[in-house]
């Protein structure tokens, strides 16, 4: 479920509007990232493949940790990473700090009084009997979800998305999958760009609200749209591929030197990440 | 008269059971700038697949520098890297050429399939851009190109390869007029290299510049052929085959004005 | 229901993981084998695809709006081992560009969205449209259901993992350690949102587009039905359009199950040895009875046959569930569901044999 779960707005016209919201936000993410991946900071200089397995290593040991101080303390490194990577002070609060905390918050709050054990104070106006296992189980969750978050949009917004695709065959995945992802990932941008289009033109026609029929058969004709292109454009770059000797190999070419500077941040990582999962048992 | 780079005998296919082409026959020469004139559904971007392997006959052949392009032999691998190296082809929607997710891995397909040394891949792909005077679109996504930019990505693709023959769906469809015309100067400046160049268009006001000579396709029957200079002279068959349209409008006064597309004699 | 992380433990993730990847690797290796060099295209686009089709908000009936995966209509078009690549991809791209679902949680949101849903919707349309005409409109109501069906397994199975959390994770105080809601709390949780506008978003979705592909490309539906009779829409089919009126007063009755939670004590003569161990329902039941005395105490013969069953839902509230009348509920729609699928299955079956013998 995405912050703000599935359920809209009941507006009639909510549903175009909705739809374009997401795309352009989808957009907005795109754009933000490529600028930052340009920036000259510390995570931007580092290998593509020493993040990438630097990263996970946190996130599992933040996953794995029983202790509040570890995912604490890993919470904070990755604020200073970001602050060493030139990540603007508001981009981390306002596109996850906040959503997680909203969403997880809202589940969350309900475990602080459902949760059994040792009471340690009444929730105002209902008297709901607060534990302090419910405390920790909700600080645990909040803690965890926020710092993973953290780490994975780091490591997105420093590296290109290309380079993080093609730094996944360190564990070992298959080439073709990351040929796959590549290829996903561009004809995702074109497909969002021929859907808003569909939605913006109806919109511009649009005279009043839109009834939920409509509104539906509008969805299921873009939609289909949508999908007919997909099996044309299928067919198509299946053509301009073998018009450009595919014949079934995968292959990918990539730039990444590992230096000096490279190979002691990986050890930091590892060193922080095997202290955490350590400390945190 | 140079040995034919391709020869069309009597040639049928079909989509759908609708005829594309219906029993064309042509010759290409080597080192000849070629243009296949039709309106759309001509039958010549089919006439294009058909000559870069990518859909075969069904019946009549098609022979690259005398050898009978099939299935079976495209099966055989040496047959189809030989092939691939020396025949490139431009497609008409960048948005299909393109489907990497970066300049430099999309310039890199090619020579990657060919199995080219890692090294000498990278020094290709900075040359080609260079080349094409857009080196600095070397990290660039698709989705962040413009129309112009596009073409000479997908140009530039293929180029890389340093093909003997260049086949090229419409290549000013779609742009604006500066890239059309960045575009048409790029193919015209191929003249003279000893490269085979197959262009198909309906765009008359550029062939005299691309091309050397030209077929004419219509309802996918070759109609005629010939020098630029005598296709485009021939007003009643440029109607007949839908590539010339006239221009009527009404004066206030009643006047009825009609005008065909002229092209401007640049000489 | 894309699972961020540290909603699981990383226990459950890896054991997730390692479900999901044979899968992966069957999936792979099959479509590598049938495709070949059309695997990368077909897979990319399609993946791409499902990544935007699940950005749609769905206007619902009700006046909510829900978005749907497209799990369904990918296993519908492409058979379910290519739906299983091409939604697990879409997903991964989710999860690490866009923060959608978790990195760990990825191997868990796989699981029960790209394998047990594809699986579900792939089975379920075969199994309900049968060998009818790819036009037919009981291609269209399969789809349906069998997109309804893949989201709320895939719901159910979300709503287990986390439940099954705070079972097994705590700390030394006692706190869980990740998601820290039991079975009783999550399930009843989860499956209220997605019976509701999830599964109606899916399943919209999914009986839409096939009933747009019919008229359009129709090709499309064939790879996943062999042995479709060919024909017109109608065919055998005229007995489902009969059927409306049937179908509308079940699902008035079906809306009219709350009614029963009104109902005062426990119906006549189906008692438990309970009831007639305990003295104030034993004065119920006189009352009810014209006054008459009871027996002393519980009949041995009902005593000793009552242990011989238990249901797995007693007293129509399952035990994970706390409220007994959303038990209630539950238990009706269960009920009504399973019959109803039964009575598909059966026509089913009586068809293929009527249609060879």
């Amino acid at each position: 479920m995405r912050p703000g779960g599935e359920v809209g707005s009941v507006r009639r016209t909510g549903f175009i509007e909705g739809s374009v919201h997401s795309f352009l936000r989808v957009l907005e993410h795109t754009l933000e990232s490529e600028e930052l991946t340009r920036r000259a900071g510390l995570l931007q200089s580092l290998d593509p493949r020493v993040k990438l397995l630097g990263f996970l290593g946190l996130i599992v040991a933040t996953a794995a940790s029983r202790r509040l101080e570890v995912i604490a303390a890993v919470f904070a490194f990755a604020c200073v990473l970001a602050i060493c990577s030139r990540v603007p002070l508001r981009t981390l609060p306002v596109r996850v700090w906040a959503g997680v905390f909203a969403f997880t918050g809202l589940i969350a709050l309900p475990a602080l009084f459902l949760t059994p054990g040792r009471t340690v104070g009444l929730l105002p106006v209902f008297g709901w009997p607060i534990t302090e296992q419910g405390l920790r189980g909700a600080a645990y969750l909040i803690s965890r979800v926020e710092t993973t978050a953290t780490l994975s949009i780091l490591l997105v917004l420093s590296t290109p998305w290309t380079h993080v695709l093609k730094a996944l065959r360190v564990l070992r995945v298959p080439i073709v999958v990351v040929v796959i992802l590549g290829m996903t990932y561009r004809y995702i941008l074109l497909m969002i760009g021929t859907a808003e289009e569909m939605f913006e033109s109806r919109r511009s026609r649009m005279v009043g609200k839109l009834e939920a029929k409509e509104g539906r058969r509008l969805a299921i004709a873009a939609a289909g749209v949508l999908l007919s292109k997909t099996m044309q454009l299928s067919g198509d770059v299946y053509l301009a591929m073998q018009s450009r000797g595919f014949s079934g190999e995968v292959y990918v070419l990539d730039e990444f030197r590992m230096r000096r500077r490279d190979w002691s941040w990986l050890a930091l990582f590892f060193a922080l990440g095997a202290a955490a999962m350590w400390i945190g048992h | 008269m140079p040995a034919p780079v391709f020869e069309i005998e009597d040639v049928s296919y079909s989509y759908e059971r609708v005829a594309a082409l219906d029993a064309v026959s042509l010759a290409v020469p080597a080192g000849q700038r070629v243009a296949l004139l039709g309106a759309n559904g001509s039958g010549k971007s089919t006439l294009l697949r058909l000559l870069d392997g990518l859909c075969f006959a069904a019946s009549g052949t098609v022979r690259f520098c005398g050898q009978p392009l099939t299935e079976e032999r495209f099966a055989d691998e040496t047959f189809s890297f030989d092939f691939r190296r020396r025949v490139g082809m431009v497609f008409q929607d960048p948005d299909v050429q393109l489907f990497n997710p970066t300049v430099f891995d999309e310039l890199a397909f090619g020579p990657l399939q060919l199995r080219w040394p890692r090294d000498l891949i990278r020094q290709r792909v900075t040359g080609t851009l260079e080349d094409l005077n857009i080196p600095h679109l070397r990290d660039r996504m698709p989705h962040r190109l413009s129309g112009g930019e596009k073409k000479r990505v997908a140009v530039a693709s293929v180029l890389i390869l340093d093909p003997q023959v260049l086949l090229l769906d419409e290549p000013t469809a779609a742009l604006d007029p500066q890239s059309q015309s960045q575009t048409i100067n790029l193919l015209a400046g191929w003249k003279d290299t000893g490269r085979t160049i197959i262009t198909a268009t309906h765009d008359l006001d550029s062939i005299e510049e691309i091309a050397d000579y030209c077929f004419v396709f219509q309802a996918g029957r070759l109609a005629a052929q010939g020098v630029p200079a005598a296709v485009l002279a021939d007003a009643d068959l440029l109607r007949r085959t839908g590539l010339l349209h006239a221009h009527k409008h009404v004066h206030a006064s009643g006047e009825v004005h009609s005008h065909p597309h002229r092209h401007h004699d640049h000489s | 229901m894309h699972i961020p992380d540290g909603y699981l433990s990383p226990a459950t993730c890896a054991a997730l993981y390692a479900s999901t990847a044979p899968f992966w690797y069957v999936a792979l290796r099959r479509l590598k084998q049938l495709l070949t060099t059309r695997l990368v295209p077909l897979l990319s686009v399609f993946a791409a695809f499902s990544f935007v089709v699940m950005m749609f908000n769905l206007p619902l009936p009700g006046g909510t709006t829900g978005h749907a995966v497209g799990v369904s209509i990918a296993s519908i078009v492409l058979g379910p081992w290519a739906a299983i690549l091409a939604i697990s991809i879409a997903l991964f791209i989710q999860a690490v560009f866009f923060g959608d679902g978790g990195i760990t949680a990825l191997g868990a949101n796989c699981f029960n969205m790209a394998v047990a849903g594809s699986m579900v919707a792939y089975f379920s349309y075969r199994v309900i449209a049968g060998k009818c005409p790819i036009i037919s409109r009981r291609r269209v109501l399969a789809a349906g259901i069998a997109g309804y069906l893949s989201i709320n397994v895939a719901a159910l199975l979300a709503a287990i993992e986390f439940g099954i959390q705070p079972m097994f994770f705590r700390d030394a105080s006692g706190a869980p350690l990740y998601a820290p809601y039991p079975l009783r709390i999550a399930i009843p949780a989860m499956m209220a949102g997605h019976l509701t506008v999830a599964g109606l978003a899916e399943s919209i979705l999914s009986a839409g587009l096939v009933a747009w592909l019919q008229r359009t490309h129709a090709s499309l539906l064939s790879a996943t039905a062999p042995g479709a009779t060919a024909g017109g829409g109608e065919g055998r089919n005229f007995g489902w359009r009969a059927m409306r009126p049937l179908l509308a007063g079940l699902a008035a009755l079906m809306l009219m199950t709350p009614l029963g939670i009104l109902a005062v004590g426990s119906a006549w003569g189906e008692w438990s040895p309970r009831d007639l161990a305990d003295g104030s329902a034993r004065q119920q039941i006189a009352a009810a009875s014209a006054n008459r005395e009871l027996p002393p105490g519980v009949p041995r013969g009902l005593e000793r046959l009552s242990s011989v069953w238990t249901a797995p839902f007693p007293s129509y509230a399952p035990r994970f569930l706390r409220s007994a009348s959303f038990g209630y509920c539950l238990s009706g729609a269960f009920g009504s569901g399973l019959i109803l699928l039964a009575a598909v299955a059966a026509d089913w079956a009586f068809a293929a044999r009527r249609r060879s013998g």
